[in-house]
């Protein structure tokens, strides 16, 4: 038992969360798809981004011995964890050896995954969430539950209870505006005077050693600059070539996201400050993550490492828009979290997300990376059969339709059966109770069978 | 073994003599919005005007009249003539009598003026770099963004935005104004950083 289903029941009959997640959702699908409209060569710019970050994983090793060697060269420190738990030690070791009383984090999915936030509290470091949804979470003492938008299971009203109570001074007007600007007043001061910045990378440069950032808010930047350090937590597969490079990968990294061409703000770090420079951090360190990582490469999971983190495929996910993101328990949620979470949390322990999907290819069609979503989730299925993780019931099941349906003879009987059995619990075209059948049944009518089995039915035309 | 090593070695793989040009190849006639090359400066500023970019802009024929623009500017939008202004020697020529200058970034009152290196027609960024003359953090302090872009500066694409010369700390691209949707995917303006981004054209040298 994962706890997935009790999740995902409890979501299920939360009338708010599903409001929440839809308002968000909705938008983000209707500005992609129009930032698709006005791109007419779309398709072809997500062969090449996919291409790009092919070729980047075939020589993984290779760039990411250039990027050190450049960061370094511009000054910078570069690190390297096998696991979140190395990660975390690195960086909480940066910290300590800074002084650090406070650190500004600048939202970072890499982060959450390694349990930063958790190590830093464990270390007595305060953590200043600089992203408006991360402070949100961060209030609530939540975790996040998409990828762009963290907060998007929250609705409006909860969101502005949450300033009112522990905002020093919060909003007046009850509106979206005022709240952020609640927001703005009390991180700014917090923020600036923090000892290190926190950051993740969209990419990291090769040829520079330069690490990339985007955000709306401008957090990265008034996080990254003041401090006298700057941390940076990334995985080993953000790595390109050159800019040039990333340049495509920006252009579909904000449409699929958000709709918009590109991010309000697009960084390129590139070591400290230097002499002379009014501003920027004394010290930069890179911690390079695998996390599991060069086993998935290894694992027939090469292709989940192009992703970029856009978030499209949770968009577009049917199962998602129901149940929102913490019903997936892990750090990534929708179908890319489906693929992610079982490699980095294990199978027996999430074996049923591959489960949590229709297959209806929806977010294979709008990854901008083009990512069989769909066949990798598939693969987990087939290997958890294989490691014998699925339920008895399942097992059982399964195993008494396929032995039925390699006896041709006896699958027309019992299909023949079965539907005019289920005929007769029909009531004018759907059947509102199933036995055995009752998972079905409680949420939704089951269809009531047309009339008699298609072989049935082939025959008598056959005949005429 | 280092975790360094122990990484590396799982990722050892045949390494290509061509990979150069197998990278080079990757770049070859990228897709991209069209631009129209022979009206740079209207197709730039229609992306300014974007309601994703929503900056104004203003034009001057020389830098000495710069100052009555940024005045212009500040006084429509009901602020003091109070500026932040970077040292660069360009901006340090113009008669700023009249305004009240500060090296240092203030609170949200302030406005800033920075020089953007260049401008980009495909998107309306602005680029900008670090140095001793270009100060970062006042750009992102302020809530009145205003900033020279000399009309020859601007270039058609995001490949383009790449500067020549060594790298600097930052390298950064600014697309419009400190912008969130992070509650209930409402846009509100000025989440963290300039709420209002002004572009002044230089059309002279």
């Amino acid at each position: 038992m994962t706890g997935f289903k009790t999740r995902a029941d409890a979501a299920l009959a939360d009338p708010v969360l599903k409001l929440a997640v839809e308002r968000t959702a909705g938008t983000a699908e209707a500005k992609r798809a129009l930032a698709v409209e006005a791109f007419p060569d779309f398709e072809r710019a997500r062969d090449r981004a996919a291409a790009i970050k092919d070729h980047v994983i075939t020589h993984l090793g290779h760039y990411l011995e250039r990027f050190e060697a450049n960061a370094i060269a511009a000054g910078a420190q570069v690190h390297w964890a096998r696991t979140a738990d190395e990660a975390c030690r690195i960086v909480i070791g940066i910290c300590k050896a800074a002084g650090a009383r406070t650190v500004a984090r600048s939202k970072s999915m890499l982060g959450e995954e390694i349990g930063l936030p958790h190590a830093l509290a464990e270390a007595g470091i305060g953590r200043i969430e600089t992203d408006l949804a991360e402070h949100i979470i961060q209030l609530a003492d939540e975790r996040p539950s998409h990828i762009i938008w963290p907060a998007m299971h929250k609705t409006r009203e909860q969101v502005s209870a949450l300033f009112r109570a522990k905002h020093r001074a919060p909003h007046e007007e009850e509106s979206i505006a005022a709240m952020a600007e609640s927001a703005r007043r009390e991180l700014r001061s917090r923020m600036l005077g923090a000892d290190v910045g926190i950051s993740g990378a969209n990419f990291l440069i090769a040829d520079t050693g330069a690490v990339c950032t985007v955000t709306n808010e401008g957090n990265a930047e008034l996080s990254l600059v003041p401090p006298r350090v700057h941390v940076v937590t990334a995985g080993i597969e953000k790595i390109v070539p050159s800019m040039g490079h990333a340049i495509p990968l920006l252009r579909l990294l904000a449409r699929s996201a958000t709709g918009a061409a590109l991010t309000q703000y697009t960084t390129f770090y590139t070591g400290p400050k230097r002499p002379g420079d009014r501003d920027g951090p004394e010290e930069m360190h890179i911690v390079l993550v695998d996390n599991g990582r060069t086993a998935m490469r290894e694992e027939g999971l090469a292709e989940m490492l192009r992703c970029i983190r856009c978030g499209a495929c949770m968009n577009h996910c049917v199962v998602f828009r129901q149940i929102g993101g913490h019903a997936y328990g892990g750090t990534y949620p929708g179908p890319m979290g489906a693929v992610l979470t079982p490699a980095l949390d294990g199978l027996e322990r999430s074996r049923d997300l591959p489960h949590a999907c229709t297959l209806n290819g929806k977010c294979q069609e709008v990854c901008p990376v083009r990512i069989p979503l769909p066949t990798l989730l598939r693969g987990w299925r087939e290997r958890s059969w294989r490691e014998g993780l699925e339920p008895v019931s399942a097992r059982w099941g399964v195993g008494l339709w396929a032995s039925i349906a390699r006896r041709p003879r006896l699958y027309r009987v019992v299909a023949a059966l079965a539907a005019g059995s289920l005929r007769l619990l029909g009531n004018r075209g759907w059947i509102a109770r199933l036995p055995l059948g009752g998972g079905w049944t409680r949420h939704r009518d089951m269809p009531r069978p047309e009339g008699r089995t298609f072989m049935a039915q082939y025959r008598k035309e056959k005949r005429r | 073994m280092s975790a360094r090593d122990a990484i590396l070695a799982r990722l050892k793989g045949a390494s290509s003599p061509s990979l150069r040009a197998e990278a080079d190849a990757l770049l070859v006639a990228p897709e991209r919005p069209a631009v129209d090359a022979a009206a740079l400066e209207a197709e730039f500023l229609a992306r300014l005007a974007l309601p994703s970019v929503s900056a104004t802009h203003d034009a001057i024929e020389d830098l000495s009249a710069l100052p009555d623009a940024v005045a212009r500017y500040l006084a429509a939008q009901d602020e003091p003539p109070a500026l932040c202004l970077p040292p660069d020697p360009r901006l340090a020529a113009c008669d700023w009598s009249g305004f009240t200058l500060h090296e240092r970034p203030a609170s949200d009152g302030a406005a800033v003026l920075a020089v953007a290196r260049r401008g980009i027609a495909e998107t309306g960024s602005l680029i900008f770099e670090t140095g001793p003359q270009a100060p970062m953090l006042p750009n992102f302090l302020a809530l009145h963004h205003i900033v020279l872009l000399p009309v020859e500066a601007i270039h058609p694409y995001l490949e383009d935005a790449p500067l020549a010369g060594p790298q600097p700390r930052a390298h950064y691209w600014i697309t419009g104004v400190s912008g969130t949707t992070d509650i209930e995917g409402t846009y509100v303006r000025g989440a963290h950083g300039p709420r209002f981004l002004h572009v002044i054209l230089l059309r002279g040298c």
